[in-house]
C-alpha cells in the first residue's frame, strides 16, 4: 500500500497571534465536530477530518492512465496561533473489481482510493512527487489549498499579517519497510519527502510530515527575512525594523519533533544529521540576535557619548 | 495592497507606467506582482521582456484560471526569466517581482458569473498574503475585467485597495478620465452596484497623468517664444479644465513626463538606461520612483 499526501504551510493572516479562544472558530470548517486543542509544549489546534470524493486519473511517472476512485482526507492545523497548515492524503489500494462501486462503498473507507486496473506503487509515487500540472490528475494539493483559503478567510482574522510570506508545498509518499526518511528541497516552494515506516500505517506518519513541513517553512521564511534585511549593507535601524517581525512571530515556534510519536523520533533525528534543520536555524537565530545586540549597544553608546 | 490600473481610452500608457511602478517598488525592497487582466490584448510579457509570454502565455494564465479551467495561474519570476540582462538578476535587497500573464488567444470576458468572482477573490486574497503590492492592469474602458475587480474587492473589505486612473494630458483625455469615474456606469456607479460604499470607493481613486510635456522643460528651449507662450497658456487651460472635472491636482497622485524611450518602445526604464547609455531621462525614473512610494503612502490618500 502506498500513501501520498501534500502539506501546505503558511502564515496565518492576522496581525497578532490568534488566541486559544479564537482557534476553534477559525478552524470550524465542519459544523458539529470539535477542534482539538493541545497546549503543551506549544499551542496547537487541529481541525476535524474532512472528506472529499474523487474519481480521477492518478499521477504516473510512466504517463499510464490509472483511474482511482475514493475519498481524500484533509485537515487543518494552527501552531502557536501563527502558522497554518493544511494537509491532505490518501491511501492507495487495489480495487477488488474492475468497475466503480456505489459511493457508500467508498464512504465506508475514508481516505482510501481504490485503483481500477493495474498500477505500480513506485510509478505512482514518482508521478506524484513530480508535481505535474495542477488539475490533470488527482490533485491533493488543490484540496489542501482550498481548505487553507477557507481558514484564511475566517471572520475573526484581520488579514493584516506582520510580514509577507510564501506558502510552501511539501509532498510526501510513505510505504512500509525499513524505517527511513528522505527530504529533498525543490527550486521554489516545492519539497519532496519519502518515508518508510515499520508496521501498520497510522496518522503518526502524517504528524511527522506536518511537523517537517512546519519547520521547513519556518527556516525558509526566516532565511528570506534575514536576506532581505541586508545586514551590514543597510542602516542599523532599518535592519532591526526588518528583523523585528521575525523575532516577534517566529523564533519561539521552533520545536522539532515536539508533536511526534516516539516510534518516529529516530526519523527526525536522522533529518537533523542531514540536512540538519536545527543547525541552520540556530545559526540564523544567532545572527538575528547578534544584530539586535549590536544595535542596542550602538544606541547605548550614542546615549552615553553624545556627539 | 491591491492596486488597479485603469484608463478610459486605450494607449494612455497604463501598462507601461504601472509596470515601471511595480519595478521601482521591487527595487525599493518590496515584494511585488503584476497581473495582466487585459484579457483581450495581453502585453505585459513584452514590457518585462519575457519571451514566453510576450502575447500572453500558452501554459495557463489568468484568463483560464478565472474560467475555472486550471487550479492555479502560471507565474513568472522576472528576475529569473526576463531576456533582458539588466533584469535577470535580483539586486541585493530588492523584493520578488512576479508576473501573472494572460493567455495567448484569450479574449475579454463577455460576462462573468459568481464562480468567477469567487476564484478572483481567492486569488487576490492569496496574493495579498505573499506580496506587498499586487498591481492589476485592467483593460481600457468599462470592461468586465473592471467589474470583476469591483465585485471581488467588495468581498474583501479587509484588504486595502486603491485605483489608479491613467490619462494623457489632453482635453479629451481629461474629460474621459472624469467620465470613467463619475459618469453613468462609471467606476463609482458600478462599484456601488457591486456593494462598495460610493464615498469610500471615491477616496480610493487617484489620477495619474502620462506622457506629459512640461512647458518649462529644457528640451523645449529650441521653441520660439510665441510657441512657448501658447504651450503655457494651453497648459493652464488644461489645469483649469482638470480641476473643474475633479481630475485636478488634489486628486492626482503623480505625473510622468513624456519620455523619448517610451515614445518608441514599451519597456521598463532601468538605471542603466539613464546613467549608462543615457537614452532615457532621469526625470522619468524619478516620477516612477515617486509614484511607487505614493501608492502606499497614506498621506497621499487622505480623503479629499
Ligand atoms: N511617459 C511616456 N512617454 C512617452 N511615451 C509613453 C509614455 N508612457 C507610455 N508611452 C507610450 O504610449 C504607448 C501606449 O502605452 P501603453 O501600452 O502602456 O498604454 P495602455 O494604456 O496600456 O494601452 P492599451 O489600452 O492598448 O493597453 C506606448 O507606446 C508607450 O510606450
Ligand atoms: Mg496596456
Amino acid at each position: 500500500m502506498l500513501i501520498m499526501g501534500e502539506v501546505r504551510t503558511g502564515l496565518l493572516q492576522n496581525s497578532a497571534e490568534v488566541p486559544e479562544s479564537d482557534l476553534s472558530s477559525v478552524l470550524g470548517l465542519l459544523a458539529g465536530e470539535r477542534v482539538r486543542i493541545s497546549r503543551r509544549p506549544i499551542l496547537h489546534a487541529l481541525s476535524p477530518d474532512l472528506l472529499t470524493g474523487v474519481d480521477c486519473l492518478l499521477p504516473s511517472a510512466a504517463q499510464a492512465k490509472i483511474r482511482g476512485v475514493g475519498t481524500v482526507v484533509s485537515r487543518c492545523s494552527i501552531t502557536g496561533g501563527r502558522v497554518v497548515q493544511s494537509s491532505s492524503y490518501v491511501r492507495v489500494t487495489k480495487a477488488e473489481t474492475g468497475h466503480r462501486l456505489p459511493w457508500s462503498h467508498y464512504l465506508a473507507r475514508p481516505g482510501v482510493i481504490e485503483v481500477l486496473g493495474k498500477a505500480a506503487a513506485a510509478d505512482l509515487a514518482d508521478g506524484f512527487l513530480a508535481f505535474g500540472l495542477p488539475g490533470e490528475h488527482l490533485d491533493v494539493g488543490s484540496i489542501s489549498d482550498r481548505l487553507m483559503d477557507t481558514v484564511q478567510a475566517a471572520e475573526s482574522l484581520d488579514r493584516a499579517s506582520p510580514f509577507r510570506s510564501t506558502q510552501t508545498r511539501l509532498r510526501w509518499v510513505a510505504a512500509s519497510g525499513e524505517p527511513g526518511v528522505r527530504f529533498v528541497l525543490g527550486e521554489g516552494v516545492e519539497r519532496r519527502v519519502r518515508i518508510t515506516y515499520e508496521g501498520e500505517f497510522s496518522t503518526a506518519v502524517l504528524d511527522l510530515c506536518e511537523d517537517l513541513a512546519l519547520h521547513d517553512w519556518l527556516l525558509t521564511t526566516l532565511l528570506v527575512i534575514v536576506e532581505r534585511a541586508r545586514i551590514g549593507a543597510a542602516p542599523r535601524a532599518e535592519v532591526s525594523a526588518r528583523l523585528a517581525p521575525a523575532v516577534d512571530a517566529l523564533l519561539h515556534l521552533w520545536m522539532p519533533g515536539a508533536r511526534i510519536h516516539p516510534s518516529l523520533a529516530p526519523l527526525w533525528e536522522s533529518l537533523e544529521l542531514a540536512p540538519g534543520f536545527t543547525r541552520q536555524w540556530q545559526s540564523l537565530v544567532e545572527r538575528v540576535r547578534d544584530q539586535f545586540a549590536v544595535n542596542t549597544l550602538a544606541l547605548l553608546l550614542r546615549e552615553t557619548n553624545p556627539v | 495592497m491591491l492596486v488597479f490600473a485603469i484608463s478610459d481610452k486605450g494607449g494612455t500608457g497604463r501598462s507601461v507606467t504601472s509596470s515601471n511602478i511595480v519595478y521601482r517598488r521591487a527595487l525599493q525592497g518590496q515584494d511585488v506582482c503584476y497581473l495582466d487582466f487585459d484579457f483581450g490584448s495581453p502585453t505585459v510579457g513584452a514590457i518585462f521582456r519575457v519571451s514566453g509570454a510576450a502575447r500572453g502565455t500558452l501554459k495557463g494564465g489568468l484568463h483560464r484560471y478565472l474560467e475555472g479551467e486550471i487550479a492555479e495561474p502560471t507565474r513568472i519570476d522576472v528576475w529569473v526569466e526576463s531576456d533582458r540582462d539588466a533584469l535577470r538578476s535580483k539586486p541585493p535587497g530588492a523584493g520578488q517581482m512576479v508576473l501573472f500573464p494572460g493567455d495567448e488567444g484569450g479574449a475579454e470576458f463577455p460576462t462573468f458569473e459568481g464562480e468567477m468572482v469567487e476564484r478572483c477573490v481567492r486569488l487576490f486574497a492569496k496574493l495579498q498574503e505573499q506580496f506587498d503590492l499586487v498591481m492589476v492592469d485592467l483593460s481600457a474602458g468599462r470592461s468586465h475585467a473592471a467589474l470583476l475587480a469591483l465585485a471581488a474587492t467588495a468581498r474583501l473589505p479587509k484588504i486595502p485597495c486603491r485605483w489608479l486612473v491613467f490619462h494623457r494630458w489632453t482635453r479629451q483625455h481629461i474629460l474621459a478620465a472624469d467620465g470613467l469615474v463619475t459618469g453613468t456606469h462609471g467606476l463609482l456607479d458600478a462599484g456601488e452596484a457591486h456593494g462598495h460604499h460610493r464615498a469610500l470607493l471615491a477616496d480610493r481613486i487617484r489620477f495619474v497623468r502620462t506622457a506629459v510635456l512640461d512647458p518649462g522643460a529644457a528640451e523645449l528651449d529650441g521653441l520660439r517664444d510665441t510657441q512657448k507662450t501658447w504651450l503655457s497658456e494651453f497648459d493652464r487651460e488644461l489645469r483649469e479644465l482638470a480641476s473643474r472635472h475633479g481630475v485636478g491636482r488634489t486628486s492626482m497622485l503623480g505625473k510622468v513626463p513624456l519620455d523619448p524611450v517610451l515614445q518608441w518602445r514599451e519597456q521598463l526604464i532601468t538605471d542603466e538606461d539613464v546613467q549608462g547609455t543615457m537614452i532615457a531621462n532621469v526625470e522619468t525614473v524619478v516620477a516612477f520612483d515617486e509614484l511607487a512610494k505614493k501608492i502606499v503612502d497614506d498621506a497621499a490618500w487622505e480623503g479629499l
